[in-house]
């Protein structure tokens, strides 16, 4: 599902925030990334969906090319990616439903496929009595759980979660891993960014480790 | 595509309502800058009833050795008349001439007593058609009466005609320097107006960025957002200039231009009504774009 060769990326000329990292994640894997602070985790999953492009190497996505993509066909691809945010990016002037709607409008979904769409995921991450409630009167699990219905809506290919328990404490931490354990259940691939080894010890699944940019260890437990 | 229309209209619209004070800043602004132009206007409109009304001034008088047999200067005047510059022909007497010379000077006109009313000659007043009132126009219809037996002297103000020129060519480049400045001054601080409301809504662009928005899509709800607080603008513009024109500035025209011989101070006419509009809308839809390539960048 995802493919990484040789890739590297500098945002200035003589550091590198990603060096000659190669990765295969097969569809319908629970990947961690982790890593210390500015190890290159949430670098590279900005490379993953295209808001950065990477100075060397090649990206793959179901078996297209996303570093050769023109900023035309970008949007394409980010529709069939759901993204999970640590400070959770939601549109606070907007309800949870107009939220989590947000995405199917953009894809220009009919009004009524929206509606029953948005209910449905909205009651797998049991939000579905919240849906007229603006953001900011949401405790921070639920306002995670709004974010991952907004990209779990569009029933993505791969689940892109950066730090997403980082601002939680742990009993909420559980919640949000059942979410992003369900979707993979459902054939969703979950790349999920952490420095969080407590959960890792809980939930365990393959653990890529970064550290400096480069990647260290690759174990499946 | 209705439908689609429709939700970025709805969208538009949202956005405004979720943002009234960033939404009436832009209005405000765009509405100050129409308002600055519309006065601008207004003068230049007036100003120039002012030029044509001098221009009438802009004629050749054709002074007659001998009035000649009535059907003769019939088909001199006719002949005139047919030349495509020439508006009208007006045949003046001697004693026509005399009494209107006694008339401009007024209370002198007693200096007149006792001499003959032929001392004057008889002369044809040519009148050109409003856009040959320039230089050129005159030199054609002047080259033309030349070869004229019968039209002894012909008169045309070369000197006051010149100023004129010079006169109406300042004009048009005050004109066109000003204007084009208050329009470029008013695309600036209406782009810069819509950069700050975009900046408010920075996250939400971002957002739509992310989870697919294509660029042409992001655009439309805020294109017509701007195309829609232009309009707005334009009208707040047409309805504040209204106001200031007859409380202040016809007041304040009348006196310096009425005395030039404008028989009344105008406001804008209609066309250019729905032009400050359609300039306004123009405006916040151009705005927007400026805007929007900064801050839309997939």
């Amino acid at each position: 599902m995802i493919q990484i060769y040789n890739v590297c990326k500098a945002y200035q000329k003589e550091s590198s925030a990603l060096n000659d990292i190669t990765l295969k994640i097969p569809k319908g894997d629970f990947v961690y990334l982790t890593g210390p602070s500015g190890a290159g985790k949430s670098t590279l999953l900005k490379l993953l969906y295209c808001a950065e492009k990477p100075s060397r190497g090649q990206i793959l996505i179901d078996g297209l090319n996303i570093t050769r993509m023109g900023p035309l066909k970008i949007p394409r691809l980010r529709r069939r990616l759901g993204v999970v945010f640590q400070d959770f990016k939601l549109l606070n002037s907007r309800t949870v439903f107009e939220n989590v709607a947000f995405p199917l409008e953009v894809q220009g979904k009919k009004r009524y496929e929206v509606s029953k769409k948005v209910y449905q995921t909205l009651k797998m991450v049991g939000l579905e009595h919240k849906l007229q409630r603006h953001p900011l009167e949401l405790s921070g699990g639920e306002q995670q759980r709004v974010a991952i219905a907004r990209a779990l809506v569009v029933d993505p290919l791969i689940l892109l979660a950066d730090e997403p328990t980082g601002n939680l404490d742990p009993e909420v931490t559980m919640e949000i891993m059942e979410l992003f354990k369900g979707a993979n259940a459902r054939g969703t691939t979950v790349l999920l960014a952490t420095h969080d080894r407590e959960m890792i010890r809980r939930f365990p699944r393959r653990v890529v480790s970064l550290d400096g940019g480069r990647l260290i260890d690759d174990r499946t437990p | 595509m209705f439908e689609r229309l429709l939700y970025f209209l709805r969208r538009a619209l949202r956005n405004m309502r979720q943002s009234p004070f960033l939404c009436t800043a832009a209005i405000g602004t765009v509405a100050v800058s129409l308002a600055i132009m519309a006065f601008f206007a207004i003068i230049v409109l007036n100003v120039q009833q002012v030029t044509r009304h001098w221009s009438q001034e802009v004629q050749v008088v054709a002074y007659l050795d001998q009035v000649p047999q009535e059907e003769v200067l019939k088909g001199w005047i006719d002949e005139i008349v047919s030349l495509p510059e020439v508006e009208g022909v007006s045949f003046v007497s001697r004693g026509e001439a005399f009494e209107a010379f006694g008339k401009r000077l007024g209370a002198d006109s007693d200096l007149l007593d006792g001499l003959d009313k032929d001392i004057l000659p008889a002369s044809l007043e040519i009148a050109l058609k409003e856009e040959y009132r320039n230089r050129q126009g005159v030199a054609t219809v002047v080259d033309h009466l030349r070869g004229h037996q019968g039209l002894a002297d012909l008169r045309y103000g070369q000197d006051w005609l010149e100023r004129f020129e010079s006169f109406l060519d300042l004009l048009r480049f005050a004109g066109f320097v000003l204007g084009g400045f208050l329009l470029f001054a008013a695309l600036f601080i209406v782009s810069n107006t819509i950069k700050l409301t975009l900046y408010a809504r920075r996250e939400e662009l971002e957002i739509m960025v992310l989870v697919g928005g294509t660029p042409l899509f992001i655009k439309i709800p805020f294109l017509l957002e701007g195309a829609l607080q232009g309009a707005l603008g334009g009208f707040v513009a047409l309805g504040f200039s209204y106001g200031l024109f007859q409380l202040f500035l016809q007041r304040g025209l009348s006196s310096l231009l009425l005395a030039s011989g404008v028989s009344r101070i105008v406001f804008l006419p209609v066309n250019d009504q729905v032009f400050l509009i359609a300039a306004g809308t123009a405006l916040g839809f151009v705005g927007s774009l400026v805007a929007l390539r900064k801050f839309v960048r997939v």
